[in-house]
């Protein structure tokens, strides 16, 4: 067992760190306060290979593998998690699922533009009254000629106000249940697909989290992922490989704010010395890194298991788990170590601290990857 | 037309260092490790006129060093060098620049490069000498810190950088060397597909024993933090006395305000 990371994939790192020191680190709290990633930031991310990191590049994509992916993730998402999630989000739960489950047509006609961040990329399962409980969706299709028609309205899809390319779930017979939904591939500059709303939220205010409603959507019977009733096992699927991503994503913010707590602790000084030297600040400094060292293992191991094309169902699930945990705590104890400052906008702990809570929630909450792994202990 | 650019692999200079148990060195535990950023610049220009050059030319980076240092070559290859030679030598920091800079001439005089790049120093040992001397031991033309490069019709047109604010501009037939400065251009970032591309280029590796018929000339004696200083100066009260006394000791302990 090898703990440390290849050569390559260490430079791997260094470059996306020196990128993300440079182009993402500076403008971190504009994204947050104005609601947005910069178009020319998410081309630059785009020409970096950052947004089709895993995929062959017969398809566009820079040709590494899972590991490489979760540290752009996690590199990227120490400076700002809005654009961590832009990243997981395209690459995990868009691009993965038309790789993994499209033809070799589909892969031809939709991954190139959407790896090299031509085109951004989102996952369109959740809907009002269907969460958690994602089989009880109510969007629905028919099929008139060649063409399927969808109906409904969907929620919460992260990168939706870039109207790019969509992987939509849709239900032909609610009857049916997990069954009777379909996965198809949608361009969401087609007519009837309308935006009713970008969220405004607690935190990654920079990303876009959108309301659409469909309208009598044509897409063509050519854009159906997979099997008709197969849906249901590509969104498990897709959300499966995402968890890694949503993990390295909390892994970075809290590894952002860690950083700017440890270093901190020792400039600011009170009662004479810095407060480092106090041993309430060293527990916190202690517990914080465990916490962080621990998700780290995890989310490598995830990532690693499915380089290896083994069974990473477990491990995405508990390095989620572990990680949006890490990162909500870390976040906070940050914060605290911040003081009265850590409060202030300047300081930019307390704006991961708002980005830190909504990984504990999206991509299956905690308590879905709870049953997860329960359920896998007990079968 | 043969392109070399050499590169050393620096700690990261925001590291804590302490001084190894010789005491003659920086110990190496948990420090981490870089391309000097001077010789960042020499390979971002040398994949520029190898652009420049398209395939008449190709592009060799070579460092000296552990094994660590083929991380340098990787990213140097990710950024447009088209093979890499690592010297392997697992204690270089206890050569002296005169058997470092003769290391490397040694294997570019079997390689006849018509135009070598350098940084025009490493920012952990400082010395500067590397560049040079290979010039002088393989009678190249050299120019050091170079600000501006362009090459065309056979001929280097370098901009170097002079004291006082002045720069010059010198010509040079090739063969040649030049060493760079911060200043000569933004290097690029090695994007990921490029760095997938790098896996598949060549990497030759030498051991230094190979290169190596030089003995030291220096040897460092120790390494050791400076004794601390007293504290800095902490003037409290209004913004016009504050300006007076600013002005007062930066008139007195500095040159900043004399003319």
């Amino acid at each position: 067992m090898d703990f440390e990371l290849s050569q390559d994939h260490k430079v791997l790192r260094d470059s996306v760190r020196d990128f993300v020191e440079k182009e993402i680190k500076p403008i971190a709290r504009k994204i947050d306060e104005e609601h947005m990633i910069p178009d020319a930031l998410v081309a630059k991310m785009g020409e970096m290979g950052l947004l089709g990191s895993y995929f062959p590049d017969e398809y566009g994509g820079a040709g590494l593998d899972m590991l490489s992916y979760a540290i752009v993730v996690e590199e990227v998402s120490k400076a700002c998690g809005s654009s961590g999630v832009l990243i997981s989000a395209h690459t995990s739960l868009c691009c993965g699922p038309i790789y993994t489950f499209g033809s070799e047509e589909q892969k031809k006609k939709w991954l190139p533009d959407l790896n090299t961040g031509k085109i951004l990329g989102c996952f369109l399962l959740t809907e009002p009254e269907a969460g958690s409980d994602a089989g009880s969706l109510t969007t629905s299709y028919r099929k008139e000629g060649d063409e399927y028609v969808i109906n409904g309205s969907k929620i919460f899809i992260t990168n939706g106000g870039y109207r790019g390319t969509g992987v939509i779930f849709a239900t032909s017979d609610r009857s049916l249940k997990h069954k009777g939904i379909s996965a198809f591939i949608v361009d969401l500059k087609s007519p009837g697909v309308e935006i009713l709303r970008n969220e405004n939220k607690m935190g990654i205010r920079g990303s876009y989290t959108t309301a659409f409603a469909f309208d009598g959507v044509r897409v063509p019977a050519e854009n159906l992922l997979g099997k008709e009733g197969e849906g249901f096992k590509i969104a498990m699927d897709t959300l499966n490989g995402g968890r890694i991503g949503i993990a390295a994503q909390a892994l970075g913010i809290a590894e952002g704010a860690f950083e700017r707590a440890l270093a901190y602790s020792r400039e600011r000084k009170q009662f004479g010395h810095p407060i480092c030297e106090n041993q309430a600040i060293q527990f916190k400094l202690a517990d914080m890194y465990a916490k962080i060292e621990t998700s780290k293992l995890m989310t490598y191991k995830a990532a690693c298991l499915k380089d290896q094309k083994k069974s990473y169902t477990m491990e995405s699930a508990l390095c989620k788990m572990l990680a949006s945990e890490a990162a909500t705590y870390v976040t906070k104890e940050a914060l605290q170590i911040h003081g009265g400052y850590g409060f202030i906008c300047d300081y930019e702990v307390e704006r991961m601290y708002r980005d830190a809570k909504i990984t504990e929630i999206y991509e299956g909450t905690n308590e879905v990857q709870r049953v997860i792994i329960s359920k896998m202990l007990l079968q | 037309m043969k392109l070399l650019v050499c590169v050393k692999q620096v700690p990261d200079l925001e590291s804590r260092f302490k001084p190894d148990p010789s005491g003659q060195w920086y110990s190496e535990t948990d420090l981490a490790f870089r391309i000097n950023e001077y010789d960042d610049y020499a390979v971002e220009q040398a994949v520029r006129l190898r652009e420049q050059l398209g395939d008449a030319a190709e592009l060799t980076v070579l460092s000296v060093g552990p094994d660590r240092v083929v991380e340098v070559l990787k990213k140097a290859l990710a950024m447009g060098c088209d093979r890499a030679v690592h010297v392997q030598d697992p204690a270089p920091h206890l050569k002296d620049p005169w058997q470092i800079a003769s290391i490397i001439a040694a294997y570019a005089r079997s390689q006849q490069y018509d135009l070598i790049f350098t940084g025009f120093q490493s920012q952990d040992r400082g010395s500067a000498q590397i560049g040079p001397t290979i010039a002088e031991l393989l009678g190249y033309a050299c120019t050091t810190t170079l600000v501006g490069f362009s090459f065309a019709d056979g001929v280097v047109t370098a901009t170097r950088e002079l004291e006082g604010g002045l720069k010059g501009v010198v010509k040079m037939k090739l063969p040649a060397l030049v060493t760079c400065q911060l200043g000569l251009n933004v290097p690029r970032y090695p994007t990921l597909p490029n760095i997938m591309k790098a896996k598949k280029k060549e990497l030759e590796t030498v051991p230094v024993a190979n290169l190596l018929q030089e003995e030291t000339r220096i040897a460092t004696e120790s390494f050791y933090a400076p004794e601390k200083k007293g504290g800095g100066m902490v003037l409290e009260g209004d913004v016009t006395e504050l300006v007076n006394r600013v002005y007062a000791i930066l008139k007195e302990k500095t040159p900043a305000l004399r003319q």
